[in-house]
C-alpha cells in the first residue's frame, strides 16, 4: 500500500489521541475501560502487521529501501528539511521488534493494570512511546530521529513518573529526562557538525558520504563521538546510566518495554544505522567499545548484591547494553543488532516475569523476602527460567548464539578486537551468569521467606499475562536461531577476522558455554541451601558488600560534585544577584522611580488656592515673555 | 506719546500686579476678593487710557461691560463666601483644601 | 496761572494716581478688613477722579455709582456681617508671600517691556478727543448692542445664582 510507513508511525498516535482525549479525566471520561483495550492494544498490532507486509514488500523489491516522504518539515534557503521514511534490513529488524514485543507488552499491561485508576492515561502514554519509537526506527534524517529520540525521552518521563503522587518516582522520572539531556547536548553538536559539513542530514547520505573516495572535511571520529554521547545518555553507559535503576520506578512493564527492550537501545541503534561514519572512525569505535566493557563490568558487579528484583534486572540491562556497545566498536554492528533482538525477547519476558510476581506477592519487591515459588506460580517460574538460561548463554537458548558471537568479534575483530577486551567481556558474561541465576534461586527456590499475609495471597497471574510471558520465553529459546547477523550483512558488513586467531573459533564457543555453566553452578553452591554460604560470604567482605550494593556511591558523587555546585551557583549567582537583584531591581527600581517622580508631582494639587494663583501668575509670565521675543 | 498716558499705564499695571500679589498674599477671604476687584479696576485704567488716547468709544464700551460683570461677580461670590464660612466658620484661606489632590 | 491751569490737569491726574497706588499698597498690609475695603474704596474713587479729568465723565459716574456705591457697599456690608468670625490666628500673610513678591516683581518687569516696546506703536495717534455720553450711548447701543443683550442674559443668570445660594444657604443653616 502506498503510504504503509506512515501509517505504521501514525496508528499508535491516533491510539495516544483516541484515548488520552476522550477515556481520561482529562478528557472527560467519556469511554470505558473495554474501549481504551481495544484500541491501545489493536493500534499496535495493527502497526506489526503493516511492518510484517512492508517486510515482504522489502524481499519482494530484492531488499531496495523503501522510502517515503510523509511531509514537508521546512524550507530554509534551499535547504529542504522533510519527514521521511525510510525502510531497510535494519528498519524492518527494529520496527518489528518495536511493534512486536511493544504489542505483546500492551496485552500484557491489561492485566497488570486493571486495577489501577489511571488506566486511559496508562495506555495513552504508552501508545505515544510506540508513536515515538517508531518515529527513531524509521526517520531517514537525524533530525526525525532526534524527534523521535526526545519524544521517547518525553514518555519515559511521564511513564517512570506514572504514579506521581509519590514524590519519589516523580523524582526519578525527572531525573531521567535530565541525564538524557544531558547526553543530547551531544548528540545536537554532532547534527550540527554533521550538516554544516555534509549539508543533509539523511543518515543514508551521510553514510554514502563517508564511504565514499573523497573523504569529508570533518572527522568521522569526532563526529563519532560526539553522537555516542547522546548514546550513553540514552542507552545507559557510562557516565550517564545512573537514571536507568531509578526507572524502576515506574510500572513494570514499562521497565519491560522501555528500559528494557526498546527506548534503551536506541543508542545501539544509531551507531549501527550510522555504521558508515564509525566504520572510519577508529578512536571513536575504541572508545565505544571501551566504554561498553566498562559499563558492562560496573553494573554487573552492582547486580551481585542487589535485592529489589527489578534493580537486579535494571543493572543486567546496563551491563547487556554495555555488551552491545562493545561489538559495535569492534565493528560487528550486525552482532550487536542481533543482541538488540534476543536481549529484547529475554529481557522483556524477565520483567514481565518480575512484574507477574510482583504481581503475585500483592508488590513485594524484595528478594530476601520471596522464595519458594516454584511450585507455587509455576507458569511465571518455567518461563522466568527459562530466559534467565537464555541471558546467561546457556545453549542452544538465543542469548547463547548472539552473545557467543559479541565475545568472538570482540577476540577476534581486526578493528579493534583484542584479547583483553575478550576477557573482561567474558568476565562480565560469568558475573551475569552468575546473579542471574542468584536471583532465580532467591525468587524461587529454597523456603519462603514471605511474610504470612503475602504468603496467603499467592497465586498465578491471569491469562492475559501468563501467555504474554509464554510468547515471549518461546522466542527467548528459539531466537538465536534467526540469522540476523547474516540477514543484515548486506548492509551491515561484519569485520574482517585477525588471519591467525581463525582457528579458535570453536575454542572460545566452549569456552562461552563453559561460562555460562559456572555462573550457574556458582550460583546453586553459594545460594541453594538456605543461601547460608552467601551470608557468610558476606559477612566476610562487609567493605566490598557495602560499596557494590551502594553502586559505588556514584550518585552520591554526582550530587556532590556537579548538582550541589550548579544549585549554588543557580541559587546564590542567578537567582539573587542576576534574577532579583539586576532584573527585578531594575524593574522596581524603574517602578519605584515613576512613582516617586509622580508623587513629588503631585504635591502641586495642595488644595492651596493662592498657590494656584501664583501657578497662573507664573504661566502668565512666561506665556509674555514667551510672546514678546517670537512676535 | 504724552507721559500722562505713560503714566497711567504704569499705574495700571501696578495695580493690576498689586492686585495679584495681595490676592496671593492675604489670607483672608474677604481682602482676597478685595484684591481681584483691584486688578479689575486697573484694567479698567488702562482700557480707559487707551479709549481715551485714540478717541474711539471701544474702550468706553468695554469699561462699561466690565462694570456689568463686576457687580454680578461680586454679587455671587460675597454669598459663596458667606455659605463656605458658614461651613468652616473661619475666614482664613488655609480651611479650604477641599482641592487637595 | 494759564500754565498752572494748562498742567492743573496733568497735575491733578499725578496726584490722585499717587493716591490710587497708595490705597493699593495699604490694601496689602493693612490687618482688617474693614480698613482695606477703606483703601480700596479710596483707590477707585482717585480712580473716578481720574477718568473724569480724562473727560470721560460718565464713565467716571458710573465707576463710583456701580464700584463704590454697590460693589464696595456690598463688600462693607458682608464685612460687617462676618466681623464675629474674622479670627485668622495665622496672621495676615499666607505661606507664598516671599514668592508672591518676586513674581509679582517679574510680572510687573514683564508687562513693562511689553508695554515700553508697544508705546511706539501708539505715537502719533489724536490727543485728548473727548466724547460724551450722547456719542457713547449711539455707538453702545448701535454697534454693540449685542453685548448689551448678553450683559442682560448675565445679569439674569446672577439673578438666578443669587436665590439658588438662598436656597442652599436655608438648607444648610436648616
Amino acid at each position: 500500500m502506498e503510504h504503509a510507513l506512515t501509517l505504521i508511525v501514525v496508528l499508535p498516535l491516533a491510539g495516544f489521541l483516541l484515548n488520552g482525549f476522550l477515556a481520561t479525566r482529562f478528557g472527560g471520561n467519556r469511554v470505558g475501560k473495554g474501549f481504551v483495550t481495544a484500541v491501545g492494544c489493536a493500534l499496535p498490532f495493527a502497526s506489526f502487521a503493516l511492518a510484517l507486509a512492508c517486510l515482504l514488500r522489502l524481499q519482494a523489491t530484492g531488499y531496495e529501501p523503501l522510502v517515503e516522504t510523509a511531509y514537508t518539515w521546512a524550507l530554509i534557503g534551499d535547504q529542504s528539511f522533510e519527514i521521511a521514511f525510510y525502510f531497510d534490513r535494519l528498519s524492518a529488524v527494529m520496527t518489528l521488534i518495536v511493534t512486536g514485543v511493544g504489542s505483546l507488552i500492551h496485552v500484557y499491561s491489561v492485566g497488570y493494570m486493571k486495577d489501577d485508576e489511571s488506566y486511559a492515561r496508562y495506555f495513552a502514554y504508552l501508545n505515544l512511546f510506540l508513536f515515538f519509537m517508531l518515529l527513531l526506527v524509521l526517520g531517514r534524517s537525524l533530525l526525525v530521529l532526534f524527534v523521535g529520540w526526545e519524544g521517547v525521552g518525553l514518555a519515559s518521563y511521564l511513564l517512570i513518573g506514572f504514579w506521581f503522587e509519590d514524590p519519589a518516582k516523580a523524582a526519578a522520572g525527572k531525573k531521567a529526562f535530565i541525564v538524557n539531556r544531558i547526553g543530547d547536548a551531544g548528540f545536537l553538536l554532532g547534527m550540527f557538525l554533521l550538516h554544516q559539513t555534509l549539508g543533509t542530514l539523511d543518515m543514508d547520505r551521510i553514510n554514502a558520504a563517508f564511504s565514499a573516495a573523497a573523504l569529508p572535511a570533518v572527522s568521522a571520529s569526532l563526529i563519532g563521538i560526539l553522537l555516542f554521547i547522546g548514546a550513553t545518555g540514552k542507552s545507559a553507559q557510562i557516565p550517564l546510566y545512573v537514571w536507568l535503576p531509578d526507572a524502576m520506578a515506574g510500572p513494570t512493564p514499562v521497565s519491560a518495554l522501555i528500559h528494557a527492550a526498546t527506548m534503551v537501545t536506541a543508542g545501539v541503534y544509531l551507531v549501527a544505522r550510522l555504521s558508515g561514519v564509525y566504520a572510519h572512525a577508529p578512536e571513536a569505535s575504541a572508545l565505544v567499545a571501551g566504554i561498553g566493557v566498562a559499563t558492562a563490568l560496573l553494573a554487573a558487579t552492582i547486580a551481585l548484591v542487589q535485592t529489589d528484583i527489578k534493580k537486579v534486572l535494571a543493572y543486567s540491562t546496563v551491563s547487556q547494553l554495555g555488551l552491545m556497545f562493545v561489538a559495535l566498536g569492534v565493528g560487528a554492528y550486525g552482532v550487536a543488532v542481533f543482541h538488540v533482538t534476543t536481549h529484547a525477547f529475554f529481557k522483556a519476558c524477565l520483567f514481565l516475569g518480575a512484574g507477574s510476581v510482583i504481581h503475585a506477592l500483592s508488590g513485594e519487591q524484595d528478594i530476601t523476602k520471596m522464595g519458594g515459588l516454584a511450585r507455587r506460580i509455576p507458569v511465571t517460574f518455567a518461563t522466568f527460567a527459562i530466559a534467565t538460561a537464555a541471558i546467561a548463554g546457556i545453549p542452544p537458548l538465543a542469548g547463547f548464539f548472539s552473545k557467543d558471537e559479541i565475545l568472538w568479534y570482540a577476540f577476534a575483530s581486526a578493528q579493534g578486537g583484542s584479547t583483553l577486551l575478550w576477557l573482561l567481556a567474558s568476565f562480565a558474561s560469568l558475573l551475569t551468569s552468575f546473579y542471574m541465576f542468584r536471583l532465580l534461586w532467591l525468587t524461587f527456590f529454597g523456603t519462603s521467606r514471605m511474610t504470612p499475609a503475602v504468603e496467603h495471597h499467592v497465586h498465578e497471574s491471569p491469562l492475559s499475562m501468563t501467555a504474554v510471558l509464554a510468547i515471549l520465553a518461546a522466542l527467548s529459546a528459539v531466537g538465536g536461531f534467526f540469522a540476523l547477523p547474516h540477514f543484515l550483512e548486506p548492509m551491515l558488513p561484519l569485520p574482517p577476522i585477525v588471519a591467525a586467531l581463525h582457528h579458535l573459533e570453536h575454542a572460545l564457543i566452549g569456552i562461552a558455554v563453559a561460562v555460562g555453566f559456572a555462573g550457574l553452578a556458582a550460583a546453586a553452591f553459594l545460594y541453594g541451601a538456605g543461601a547460608r554460604r552467601a551470608d557468610a560470604l558476606r559477612r566476610r567482605f562487609p567493605l566490598a558488600h557495602r560499596v557494590l550494593f551502594d553502586k559505588y556511591f556514584v550518585d552520591e558523587a554526582y550530587e556532590f560534585l556537579i548538582a550541589r555546585p550548579l544549585l549554588w551557583v543557580s541559587d546564590r549567582v542567578f537567582l539573587r544577584i542576576g534574577d532579583r537583584v539586576l532584573l527585578d531591581g531594575t524593574l522596581n527600581g524603574l517602578a519605584a522611580w515613576a512613582q516617586r517622580a509622580a508623587g513629588s508631582l503631585a504635591r502641586i494639587q495642595s488644595g492651596n488656592l493662592q498657590l494656584y494663583a501664583l501657578l497662573v501668575l507664573a504661566g502668565m509670565v512666561v506665556a509674555l515673555l514667551w510672546t514678546w521675543s517670537h512676535v | 506719546m504724552d507721559s500722562t498716558v505713560q503714566v497711567l499705564l504704569a499705574l495700571s499695571v501696578a495695580l493690576f500686579a498689586i492686585g495679584l500679589l495681595g490676592l496671593v498674599i492675604r489670607r483672608n477671604l474677604l481682602v482676597m476678593l478685595m484684591c481681584m476687584e483691584l486688578m479689575l479696576n486697573g484694567v479698567n485704567l488702562s482700557l480707559v487710557t487707551f479709549a481715551h488716547q485714540m478717541g474711539s468709544t471701544v474702550g468706553a464700551v468695554l469699561v462699561f461691560l466690565i462694570f456689568v460683570v463686576a457687580a454680578a461677580e461680586i454679587a455671587i461670590a460675597i454669598p459663596i463666601v458667606l455659605l463656605l464660612v458658614r461651613r468652616k466658620r473661619t475666614l482664613d484661606i488655609g480651611a479650604f483644601t477641599g482641592l487637595k489632590g | 496761572m494759564t500754565a498752572l491751569l494748562q498742567n492743573l490737569d496733568t497735575l491733578l491726574i499725578y496726584v490722585f494716581a499717587a493716591l490710587a497706588l497708595v490705597g493699593a499698597l495699604l490694601m496689602l498690609v493693612l490687618r482688617q478688613p474693614m480698613r482695606v475695603a477703606l483703601a480700596l474704596i479710596s483707590t477707585m474713587i482717585s480712580l473716578g477722579a481720574i477718568y473724569g479729568l480724562l473727560g470721560v465723565h460718565f464713565i467716571a459716574a458710573f465707576q463710583v455709582l456701580i464700584y463704590v456705591g454697590a460693589v464696595m457697599v456690598f463688600m462693607v456690608y458682608a464685612i460687617m456681617l462676618l466681623e464675629a468670625r474674622e479670627a485668622t490666628p495665622t496672621g495676615r500673610f499666607s505661606a507664598l508671600a516671599l514668592p508672591g513678591i518676586v513674581a509679582a516683581l517679574v510680572l510687573v518687569g514683564a508687562l513693562g517691556y511689553g508695554a515700553w516696546h508697544g508705546f511706539a506703536a501708539l505715537a502719533g495717534a489724536a490727543e485728548g478727543a473727548r466724547f460724551g455720553i450722547q456719542q457713547f450711548s449711539v455707538s453702545f447701543l448701535n454697534d454693540y448692542w449685542l453685548h448689551f443683550e448678553l450683559t442682560s442674559v448675565l445679569l439674569v443668570a446672577a439673578v438666578v445664582a443669587a436665590l439658588a445660594v438662598i436656597k442652599a444657604g436655608r438648607r444648610t443653616h436648616g
